[in-house]
């Protein structure tokens, strides 16, 4: 039998305290997400919390294709640039890291920075400028330019992940392959590739929340017949206090959830697989 | 594939006809940094050849521009008498056990053996009975669904091994294949990584900085310094007749008695250590300050004062199994270590004790660095 280890009152009290600061925090930070889940289930006809009665009639409306059209293309249209700047941002992205993890020194840091400063700068001065500039070179607002926009944007995600996975591959591996007969485009699709996988997945994955999230850029450059999710969602909120915002925010926050699970198992595959 | 395939890979009988390596006048530089310096190396073939030396001597530069990894300023490297120098590293047939072993962690045993033969498109049918082949003959037989995490370092570098010899290379290079294992495993292998060399007829060029490695597995060894070739010889030759101080001091123990050479003849030396004991040496030197390169085991302690023997006041005895290591300190300070042969107890000896070269004991001899120094 083992004695069961002695705490002290410090121990103790160290465990009190960030065990209440991490309750805390779990409050603050998922507390709102809570309400407005909460709310949309409200059976009132504005959003109030506490909710009065549950039903599940704004979930319903939402879902109606008639009374719901302008939702339902905003979302459509915040979908699309979301898998379109995504999936471009993934590409870009991992091109760019690559070639960044090859240039060293000055050059490279300077093209690395340059190439993460949309992360920095304000995204409602960007906005701003991207409309400005498509202006002048005459292009008329449009999907097309949605997804550039947001993808000057999202695509330093990719870049950060991707090169995070980079630079722990151990390049005695690339060493290896090459000393093995393979060529370098063997090495790169069986080695490279693999184990930068899950750095991919990450970039790719918050790269598309940043999309579907995405306010300033959106702001600038949508119009009505591009509309986005988000600023249609502030439209609806800002006349009428509708309860549909609420069950929009109850559908993002759950497809949201459900894509981390995907994430997390895909990468905690991978993880299994590096051994 | 963007490159033509390496030729079929001869079989096991054709892989026991050894290749050559020569290196002519192999010439790197980093910058204003020397890393080679017209190095000239011919390996024989079936030869294990190490290079040893202290970090930034240019052995781990040699064996990468030998792999092709480094491009040189200057000179040739040649197999079997062919210039490689225009063959990238990968169609240069040059095995490679890293340090860190670089197995690849996302495959399992299996599939990092067969990795060589997939990239130069073996037929699945070849790559099976191969891999198994490999595995029996590193023993790894059962382990080969597991990956790389899961193993042991001495098995990881069993896996390496396997995975190098799987392309049947011509040359083997071994980058400080023995750093990462324990001492006991480390004998080991040494003597595994032997074996499968002189089963296979394999050229082999080990690069190390452990001397004792070097002693045990090469049959040559390359003493390099600052991008150049110290020395060249069997271990015995570079242990028993070091060329130069660094030599001396780089391989085994030594010591180092500063000592005046009064005059040679008829092969003979006649020198004077610093307390003013007379010795004559077999070999050749100018008269003046020198210093006499001693190995331990070259020393003999008695009891009593004779010709040749100089008093020595005794320290420390240590018992390391057969023999004993011992302190001792000449009346001018000199630190020395001497070995003794030990039967039972350490042999009793008052603090006081007189010190004489070993019968045929041919330490070496090297005109001292700095003569202003007395």
């Amino acid at each position: 039998m083992r004695m069961a280890r002695r705490r002290n009152a410090s121990e103790i009290s160290y465990g009190l305290v960030m065990g209440g600061l991490a309750v805390l925090a779990l409050l603050i930070l998922v507390g709102p997400v809570l309400v407005v889940l909460a709310t949309s289930f409200t059976d009132s006809r504005s959003i109030r919390f506490p909710p009065e009665g549950f039903s599940i009639r704004w979930y319903a409306l939402l879902l109606d294709a008639g009374r719901s059209r302008q939702i339902h293309r905003a979302a459509g249209n915040t979908l699309q640039v979301a898998l379109v700047s995504a999936g471009l941002a993934t590409l870009l992205g991992t091109a760019a890291a690559l070639g960044l993890s090859r240039l060293a020194g000055r050059a490279g840091r300077a093209a690395d920075a340059f190439l993460m400063s949309p992360l920095v700068l304000p995204g409602l001065a960007f906005g701003l400028a991207a409309l400005m500039y498509f202006t002048l070179l005459g292009f008329r607002p449009s999907l097309e330019l949605i997804i550039a926009g947001h993808l000057v944007v999202v695509a330093p995600f990719v870049l950060r992940t991707v090169g995070a996975s980079l630079s722990q591959l151990d390049p005695a591996l690339l060493d290896a392959s090459l000393s093995l007969g393979a060529s370098p485009l063997h090495g790169f699709r069986r080695i490279t590739l693999p184990l930068i996988a899950p750095g991919i997945a990450a970039g790719a994955f918050l790269a598309f929340m940043a999309s579907v999230d995405n306010v300033p850029v959106s702001l600038f450059l949508s119009s009505a017949r591009t509309d986005m999710l988000p600023i249609r969602m502030w439209g609806m909120m800002e006349s009428t206090l509708d309860v549909r915002v609420a069950a929009v925010s109850g559908t993002l926050v759950l497809a949201a959830f459900l894509l981390m699970l995907v994430m997390e198992r895909f990468t905690g595959l991978t993880r299994r697989m590096r051994g | 594939m963007l490159f033509r395939p390496i030729p079929p890979a001869p079989g096991p009988a054709a892989s026991l006809r050894g290749h050559t390596l020569d290196v002519l006048g192999l010439g790197v530089r980093y910058g204003a940094f020397t890393a080679l310096d017209a190095v000239d190396l011919s390996v024989q073939a079936g030869e294990v050849l190490a290079l040893l030396g202290p970090s930034g001597c240019g052995k781990t530069t040699l064996l990468r521009t030998v792999a092709g990894f480094v491009r040189q300023d200057a000179g040739q490297v040649l197999i079997d008498g062919a210039a490689i120098d225009d063959l990238p590293p990968n169609r240069r047939r040059v095995g490679i056990v890293f340090q860190n072993y670089a197995l690849f962690p996302h495959m399992s045993v299996a599939e990092n053996v067969a990795y060589g033969l997939r990239a130069r498109g073996e037929p699945r049918a070849r790559i099976g009975p191969r891999v198994a082949e490999l595995l029996e003959m590193v023993q790894l037989g059962p382990l080969r669904d597991r990956r790389p995490g899961q193993l042991s370092g001495g098995q990881q570098q069993r896996v390496a091994l396997a995975r190098a010899l799987a392309i049947e290379p011509s040359i083997l290079l071994l980058d400080e294949p023995f750093a990462a294992l324990d001492r006991s495993l480390r004998l080991d292998m040494q003597i595994e990584i032997k074996r499968l060399q002189r089963q296979l007829g394999l050229t082999a060029i080990l690069v190390t900085h452990d001397q004792d490695e070097a002693m045990s597995v090469a049959d040559r060894i390359a003493v390099m310094r600052r991008g150049r070739i110290e020395q060249l010889g069997t271990p015995v030759e570079i242990y028993d007749a070091p060329q130069s101080l660094f030599v001396a001091g780089f391989i085994g123990t030594t010591n180092r008695l500063p000592c005046i050479v009064e005059g040679a003849a008829d092969g003979m030396v006649a020198l004077r250590l610093g307390d003013g004991t007379a010795l004559t040496l077999p070999g050749e030197s100018p008269p003046g300050p020198a210093l006499l390169t001693v190995r331990p085991e070259q020393l003999v302690l008695h009891e009593s004062p004779g010709p040749g023997r100089f008093p020595v006041a005794l320290g420390l005895a240590l018992p390391l199994g057969g023999q004993a290591i011992r302190e001792a300190r000449l009346a001018d300070g000199t630190a020395l270590r001497l070995t003794e042969p030990r039967l039972g107890a350490i042999r009793a000896l008052g603090e006081r004790a007189h010190c004489g070269l070993a019968p045929g004991a041919r330490p070496a001899l090297f005109p001292r660095p700095d003569p202003e120094e007395d």
